[in-house]
């Protein structure tokens, strides 16, 4: 089964963040509750968990790049 | 940056129990053949002879205020008297164990310690040094007064009479006073002897000689501070907030080895048992002995010691331990130094609250006494010579009264000659120039993630096609800020940086996000919530030679450091006469969303009050341009921010928000959109409101707005607001602080005056009402709205337009104002 990490809401007036780093690459195990990808909003930089217990499938969103609230940053494998 | 400090629940889930160390009373073993080898017999009585100093010069100030005459002179004198006779000891002793770059920060009953301290630096210090001290002050007129008024052996008589002299003249507001007349009896102070404010806010000195000897520590500066205060402050809380920063556990955990240690700061109390009238012991405060509150601040209890205050050689032995603590960077320390005032509070004090037996039985122990019997019993002196001292003393003192009083030798401060003397002595207006060399950094600027991402991010606020960007594609009021606070940061090694969640947080806002990857805790800090003592510390890192920069997470905190900002910040500049400078930028964010205790803008407050520059910026390139010019002046500046702002993106000029640094003026009203019918001023975010008001003007009823923003308070260029009320006649003026006392009706007034003749309507403010600032989905009621602007423009000041009122303002001011709304 796939389990998206998505963009958390991250505020009220915050519709975007940057992906700053991933600190897995494709293909690497991934346990529930790791911190997996740094982000920036206008305001904080801070860490995602991993959703899920996995595979790391796919980066969807590189580092370096903006994203919307919402968005799939990647998948996980379970 | 990774968190440094692990909370273990481990380590606390442990029983144990917790020690404290034993506060020495009375420590100090009398052997007087010690002391004689210590000090000689010369300076034993040195000793006694500062003492009676001391105690015949307030002894002036007593005769003067019951009497009007002294020793056959007669004078009004009109101000305040409150003197520490009987406290003599606690002066001397201290001073005859302090350097002359030893500072000490004094209370409104300082006459004693600045005596005492000056005859010491007097002492201690060379002597072409001394001449070249006497020489500067007010171009050696003083100096010149003593030297040709007062008969006497040249040299150290000079310089005490020099010292003696200029305190009297001070105390009498004359021009030739230590602070040129501006400080006066509670707040003389003479900086080349080590002696600096004396401060007429009980407890004051506390955090402003914190904030002292943290700059002392950051410049590697020799010496300590001294926070002189009574037992009466200690029920104040910033002497607590003071004791505590002094004695942060993250200087010692934290900071790179060259500043570990607690700041080298001695709080030093003059405990007389009353706090004016109020008994601390007993009845105002829980504590039995003073130092016993040492044991609450850390586990050393701060050194706490109770002295012997009426014995000037117990206090110069616990001065002279603590000091060597000190500079072994092992401070804060504080000493209770029990002493009895057998003056009044003031002169015109009964002494209701206390009693003639106890008054009588402190008289036994009256410190002059005692020493001298002391001297006599040891064989150094007899009773003929010290009666003889005593009466060279009163001489001494009948003469320099006689020069103090007399208006040709002492000449009074001539405001009619200059109406404008003491405005003149606000603000410096001056500014460093910020040295173009790099200081040395954690790691490389560019190696910070932040820079790395605003250097993608466009320098203007809308795409080429018109849209606007997010705050993730364009530089914000917040990179903004950042951008100026790092190039200060990076180029001025002077400047410290401090507040609540400064450091790994970035601020509660994110402003100095990413500055934790290149500053040292010495350069950036997160303080205590005290924010008493981050204005006050910031107060006296500035008055010791620093510069600094220090935030109030929330304008709202100010009433949290009312005398800090309102009296300490703001007042010392121009109470020095102008001698000291206060490089103080104070940011306060204006909160949006948090309802009645968090979102008030407080602005009026700050720009009523004398001695501070008031700024408050609305776009990017404002706020970086006027906090490059905030941080790099001399003078104390109040910065605002809006926390609606600081995602908000450059919009009113198209080259962007420069990449490099500059400056803009402070006091400068910018114009942000041009028109022909009205004109609209507005102060901080109002300006959006304003300009889309402006926007429906023009579309809708073909009313042409001219938008001013002030972007600075104070001080206030009013030429740009009047030219454009030449050409629109109209003007409205809004604001999101409340409208009773903003300071919209200030500029109103006097709009209204400058421009009478060009006026077809009065100005009209629009403001917040009167009441609490509700919470998030009720703001647009409170807030000035477009609609608020474009009700109040259509049919005050345009009624032939007929439109329909669309905001919720339809209330009556006057119905309101006489039910206090």
């Amino acid at each position: 089964m796939d389990t998206p990490i998505l963009m958390p809401n991250l505020g009220n007036e915050i519709d975007e963040a940057q992906i700053d780093e991933w600190f897995k690459t494709e293909g690497d195990m991934v346990t529930e509750g790791e911190q997996i990808v740094l982000i920036t909003t206008p305001k904080v930089t801070m860490e995602i968990e991993a959703p899920a217990t996995g595979i790391l499938k796919k980066i969807l969103v590189p580092a370096d790049e903006l994203a919307a609230v919402g968005t799939t940053l990647g998948i996980i494998e379970t | 940056m990774p968190k440094e400090i692990h909370i273990d629940p481990k380590t606390f889930k442990v029983r144990s129990a917790l020690n404290a160390p034993p506060i020495p009373i009375h420590a100090y073993d009398e052997n007087i053949e010690a002391e004689r080898a210590r000090y000689g017999d010369e300076g034993l009585l040195q000793i006694l002879r500062d003492m009676m100093i001391i105690r015949e010069f307030e002894t002036i100030l007593a005769s003067l205020k019951a009497k009007g005459a002294y020793c056959g002179i007669e004078f009004n004198y009109k101000g305040p008297a409150h003197l520490s006779i009987g406290q003599e000891a606690a002066a001397v002793g201290a001073a005859a164990s302090l350097e002359p770059h030893d500072h000490i920060f004094g209370s409104h009953r300082s006459h004693g310690e600045f005596i005492a301290k000056g005859l010491s630096a007097i002492r201690k210090l060379p002597d072409d040094a001394m001449r070249l001290i006497m020489e500067s002050h007010e171009r050696g007129a003083l100096l010149r007064t003593v030297e040709t008024s007062l008969q006497g052996p040249k040299g150290i008589e000079t310089a005490e009479n020099f010292l003696l002299l200029g305190l009297l003249a001070e105390i009498f507001m004359r021009s030739t006073g230590f602070n040129r007349g501006m400080g006066g009896s509670m707040h003389a102070f003479f900086p080349p002897f080590g002696t600096y404010p004396n401060n007429a806010i009980v407890g004051a000195s506390a955090g402003i000689a914190t904030g002292a000897a943290l700059r002392k520590k950051l410049a590697g500066a020799s010496g300590i501070t001294v926070a002189n205060a009574g037992d009466g402050s200690t029920g104040c809380g910033p002497v607590w907030e003071a004791m505590n920063f002094a004695a942060m556990a993250q200087f010692d955990t934290l900071w790179a080895d060259a500043f570990k240690g607690g700041l080298p700061v001695l709080f030093f109390f003059n405990n007389n048992f009353y706090a004016m009238g109020g008994q601390t012991i007993g009845e105002t405060m829980g504590w039995d002995r003073l130092s016993r509150i040492g044991l609450a601040v850390n586990q050393q209890a701060i050194h706490a010691e109770t002295v012997d205050g009426t014995n000037p050689l117990a206090v110069a032995d616990a001065v002279a331990r603590k000091r060597e603590l000190l500079v072994q960077g092992r401070g804060p320390a504080l000493l209770d130094v029990e002493c009895y005032r057998s003056s009044g509070h003031s002169t015109t004090d009964i002494n209701s609250y206390r009693t003639k037996d106890e008054m009588q039985a402190w008289e036994q122990h009256d410190p002059i006494i005692l020493f001298s019997n002391r001297l006599q019993e040891a064989g150094i002196v007899t009773a003929g010579q010290v009666a003889e001292l005593r009466e060279q003393t009163t001489d001494r003192m009948r003469s320099i009264t006689a020069i103090a009083v007399d208006p040709a030798l002492t000449p009074p401060v001539d405001i009619h000659a200059d109406p404008t003397l003491i405005g003149k002595l606000m603000f410096s207006n001056t500014n460093i120039e910020l040295p173009s060399q790099e200081v040395s950094l954690l790691k490389p600027v560019d190696a910070v993630s932040r820079v790395r991402q605003d250097a993608k991010k466009s320098r203007y606020g809308f795409a080429e096609d018109g849209a606007k960007l997010s705050p993730m594609r364009a530089i914000t009021l917040r990179d903004a800020l950042f951008e100026t606070v790092l190039h200060h940061m990076t180029h001025d090694d002077s400047l410290v940086a401090y507040g609540e969640e400064c450091r790994e947080w970035g601020g509660a806002f994110g402003v100095y996000r990413g500055l934790a990857e290149i500053l040292p805790h010495d350069r950036l800090f997160n303080s205590p919530i005290s924010e008493a003592a981050i204005v006050a510390t910031a107060v006296g890192f500035a008055l010791e030679g620093g510069r600094a920069l220090v935030e109030l997470m929330y304008g709202d905190f100010l009433g949290r450091a009312g005398d800090e900002v309102f009296n300490q910040m703001a007042k010392w500049q121009s109470m020095s006469g102008g001698q000291l400078k206060v490089p103080v930028v104070l940011r306060c964010s204006i909160g949006s969303k948090y309802g009645a205790q968090h979102s008030q803008d407080w602005t009026a407050l700050c720009a009523h009050i004398p001695g501070l520059k008031v700024v408050y910026p609305a776009t990017p390139y404002d706020a970086k341009g006027l906090l490059a010019s905030a941080l790099s002046g001399n003078d104390p500046v109040v910065f605002f921010e809006s926390q609606r702002l600081y995602d908000t993106v450059e919009q009113f000029r198209n080259e962007g928000v420069p990449t490099g640094y500059y400056q803009l003026p402070i006091g400068e009203p910018d114009c942000k959109r041009a028109g022909e019918d009205v004109t609209i001023l507005t102060v901080g975010p109002s300006l959006y409101s304003a300009l889309a008001a402006a926007e429906e003007l023009e579309s809708t009823f073909g009313i042409s707005a001219e938008v001013i923003d002030a972007r600075s308070l104070v001080p206030f260029n009013y030429e740009p607001v009047l030219a454009s009320i030449r050409k629109t006649g109209r003007i409205v003026l809004v604001s999101e602080a409340s409208e009773r006392g903003s300071f919209l009706m200030t500029l109103a007034a006097n709009i209204t005056r400058f421009g009478y003749e060009t006026l077809h309507a009065a100005p009209r403010v629009i403001g917040s009402p009167n009441w609490i600032v509700p919470g998030a989905e009720m703001e647009s009621t409170y807030f000035p709205q477009k609609d608020d602007i474009l009700d109040v423009i259509t049919s005050e000041l345009f009624p032939g337009q007929r439109s329909n009122r669309r905001s919720i303002r339809d209330w009556d001011d006057r119905e309101l104002a006489r039910l206090g709304l």
